[in-house]
């Protein structure tokens, strides 16, 4: 069964930036918010919250359809499928810039999309059940 | 080992450089250690802490954002306030903005020609002029900042408010919107420099360590967020010890007149989880969330029904300082305060301290209403409180302008030094739990609770025979340890999860940084100790004018009765150790 990480209690984030690090550490081996499939939106302190943009596992993802390369396909189920090897480093990233909730972020250093794998490392390294795996379609 | 930096900041001259430190790093750890090392080095004997020539030193540690909790930056400086060794400690972004920026020690010399903030991405730093933040409030300066940086996600904001920039040596320097280097004064120099904030972002990152780094991860992470250790801090946080502390005659009540507080159940952890509680937020890295935001909803048109909703971070220092400490048990009236301080810039704990003193010299006859401007100060009249804040903020007169110079001169003008409770000029934080505390804020390097903990020794050893030698010893114990850990810039509240044997020289050694075991660290931590009372006492300090204000001779504390006498000589046992201590960088 597929499974899609989705947020579900957004209002329940501390911005600890846990999950972020969990999944720049598991899938990029190196310690950086900056380098993971999902961020953590900051408006910290006294006067706002958080919000978590990670992958919303779009069946019919806008993000792929901004590829002009098909190196972005939709995986069944929800999300895109990443082919590295079809990937042109486009230099304006239509599809980071295709998806409007801001949940693909950008890799600076490959010029490629961070693409979510929906693993769901970050939910079991979220202190406060902001994020979860769930069953696509449940 | 890898590579560790510091930038190098000269606001005089506009140049900035990169300096490989990394044997500093290797010799210091980081943190406390380097901070001190690389300040004590460079600051001229004599100088005055808000001349051209004073510097700001920031440091982090080899491990910070590669575990749970170990998020701090460390400030080191001369002190406005005590005029000797200044450190003082905040977590928010900054320990996370500096290692991506690439940089694990900043120093700050010189002073900007104009009124300015301090922009730095990655080694690229500019001076930017600023004159439109003038006189803004800490919160106003931060959410301009805020959004004219909206587009960098992960970013640290350091600033001073209207404190800061009137040199109040017990301004404070707030990061990120509910942090804050508090205590001795860095809000002045940072006032003395012409710089009204530092913002702080970058991209860079380190590979993560291959080998145990993952195992010692998901293992703290669970003792971090599933353990009893934490719970604490995590559930009402440090609140949590209003109750408790007032029940042992512990919790300092109307200017330390008693350790009782018949209103401690409308401002505990608890009352103000139900009343007021509306957030809990973290520092980068930390899954704990320990930042209680406090609101309070004021109606400001009746007819209308219209309001305004104010929000503040809350914790024990704050609850008991503007709490318990004026004898405030409205919470409104006690966030408001609250704000208030946040607005202008003020350490929490100074500011408090210091309106208990001047209530107390009110009601003694030492000043009058014509030094109040026709205030009449009433232990427990929050709303005379605030008033009595916007005239210090308007430096209504010439009480008003001293009263943010802090207790201890307020004290050597006006009178009512035995009531003024400061220790080397630091006022005191929130424990009355016996001669312990006392004695930990006499002699920490930086007059904290947090340097040694006293207080739980008082709590620890309550009713025991435990001699006063033995009792200094595991002061002096504790207060090295303390600099290991602040070395690795760990954040105190876990220090339970990292206060056993040879974590440390483990986690270090899993990312790296080897070489290092308990003992090693250990001699470290008593060079660095030693570093920080040679810097003292060069600078001025004398135990021989440690005392303990006359007051607290008379107050019932938690362990009783305490003397004159026994501080005297806890104060002597300590002067042994630190003589000690201090052959180790004579020779």
């Amino acid at each position: 069964m597929v499974k899609l990480i989705k947020v579900v209690n957004r209002d329940q984030c501390i911005g600890c930036l846990s999950c972020v690090f969990a999944c720049a550490r598991t899938w990029e081996h190196v310690v950086s918010p900056d380098m993971a499939c999902l961020t953590v939106r900051r408006y910290p302190g006294t006067e706002g919250a958080f919000s978590i943009r990670v992958c919303y596992g779009c069946t019919d993802p806008d993000c792929a359809h901004a590829c002009p390369t098909r190196a972005l396909t939709p995986r069944d189920g929800g999300g895109v499928i990443f082919d590295s090897a079809k990937c042109i480093h486009c230099e304006d990233a239509p599809c980071v810039e295709a998806c409007i909730s801001k949940s693909l972020p950008w890799n600076e250093k490959e010029k490629e999309p961070f693409v979510c794998t929906h693993c769901g490392i970050c939910a079991n390294f979220c202190p406060n059940d902001v994020l979860v795996l769930v069953e696509a379609g449940v | 080992m890898r590579n560790f930096y510091l930038l190098d900041i000269n606001l005089s001259t506009q140049e900035s450089k990169v300096v490989d430190i990394t044997e500093i790093f290797k010799d210091y750890i980081g943190g406390a250690g380097v901070a001190t090392k690389l300040f004590v080095d460079t600051c001229k004997g004599d100088i005055d802490p808000l001349s051209e020539d004073s510097s700001i030193v920031f440091a982090i540690g080899p491990a910070n954002n590669h575990y749970p909790v170990i998020t701090k930056t460390i400030a080191v400086f001369k002190s406005p306030l005590t005029g000797d060794f200044g450190e003082s400690h905040a977590g928010g972004n900054v320990g996370l903005a500096m290692y991506q920026a690439g940089f694990h020690a900043l120093r700050i010399t010189g002073r900007a020609q104009n009124f300015s903030y301090i922009e730095i991405e990655n080694e690229h730093v500019k001076i930017i002029r600023a004159d439109s933040l003038k006189n803004l409030s800490a919160t106003a300066a931060e959410r301009i900042l805020s959004d004219k940086y909206s587009h960098i996600n992960i970013k640290s904001i350091m600033k001073i408010g209207p404190a800061g920039e009137r040199l109040s040596p017990i301004a404070c320097v707030g990061v990120d919107s509910s942090r804050h280097f508090g205590r001795l004064g860095l809000g002045a120099i940072f006032g003395s420099k012409n710089v009204k904030a530092v913002v702080i972002y970058g991209e860079k990152y380190w590979d993560t360590p291959r080998t145990k780094y993952n195992a010692f991860y998901k293992d703290l992470y669970k003792k971090i967020t599933q353990s009893e250790l934490m719970r604490k801090y995590h559930n009402l946080g440090t609140a949590v010890n209003i109750i408790p502390l007032s029940k042992i005659n512990g919790l300092p009540v109307r200017n330390y007149s008693q350790g009782f507080f018949e209103g401690a159940d409308k401002i505990s952890g608890e009352a103000m989880a139900d009343k007021h509680l509306s957030q809990k937020i973290a520092c980068a890295g930390c899954q704990v969330g320990c930042i209680h935001i406090g609101e309070v909803r004021i109606m400001f048109d009746k007819e209308n029904h219209m309001y305004k909703t104010k929000k503040v971070s809350y914790d024990h220092e704050p609850i008991y300082s503007f709490g318990s400490n004026l004898s405030i048990d409205n919470s409104d009236n006690m966030l408001l305060l609250l704000h208030e301080v946040e607005r202008q810039g003020w350490d929490v704990i100074s500011m408090g301290v210091t309106l208990a003193w001047a209530t107390e010299a009110f009601q003694k006859g030492l000043i009058d209403q014509e030094h109040t401007m026709g205030e009449i100060l009433n232990f427990g009249d929050g709303e005379t409180y605030l008033r009595v804040l916007e005239k210090v903020a308007k430096n209504a007169n010439e009480f008003y302008t001293d009263l943010e110079k802090g207790s201890y001169y307020c004290a050597k003008k006006y009178g009512g030094e035995e009531f003024a409770i400061a220790f080397n000029k630091n006022e005191a934080a929130g424990y009355l739990t016996g001669i312990m505390t006392f004695l930990g804020y006499a002699v920490d390097t930086r007059h904290s609770h947090l340097g040694n903990a006293g207080y739980s020794i008082d709590e620890k050893l309550k009713n025991s025979e435990t001699s006063i030698e033995d009792r200094m010893k595991e002061l002096y114990d504790e207060g090295i340890w303390r600099i290991i850990y602040t070395s690795i810039a760990g954040c105190l509240f876990a220090r339970r999860v990292y206060h056993k044997d040879e974590i440390i020289p483990d986690i270090l050694n899993a990312i790296g940084f080897d070489g290092y075991n308990d003992k090693t660290l250990w001699n470290i931590a008593k060079k660095v100790h030693a570093m920080k009372w040679k810097f003292k006492l060069d600078n001025g300090f004398d135990f021989d004018d440690l005392k303990l204000p006359k007051k607290l001779l008379h107050i019932m504390t938690s362990n009783g009765l305490i003397t004159q006498e026994e501080f005297k000589k806890g104060v002597e046992i300590f002067r042994g150790f630190v003589k000690e201590d201090l052959k180790l960088i004579e020779e």
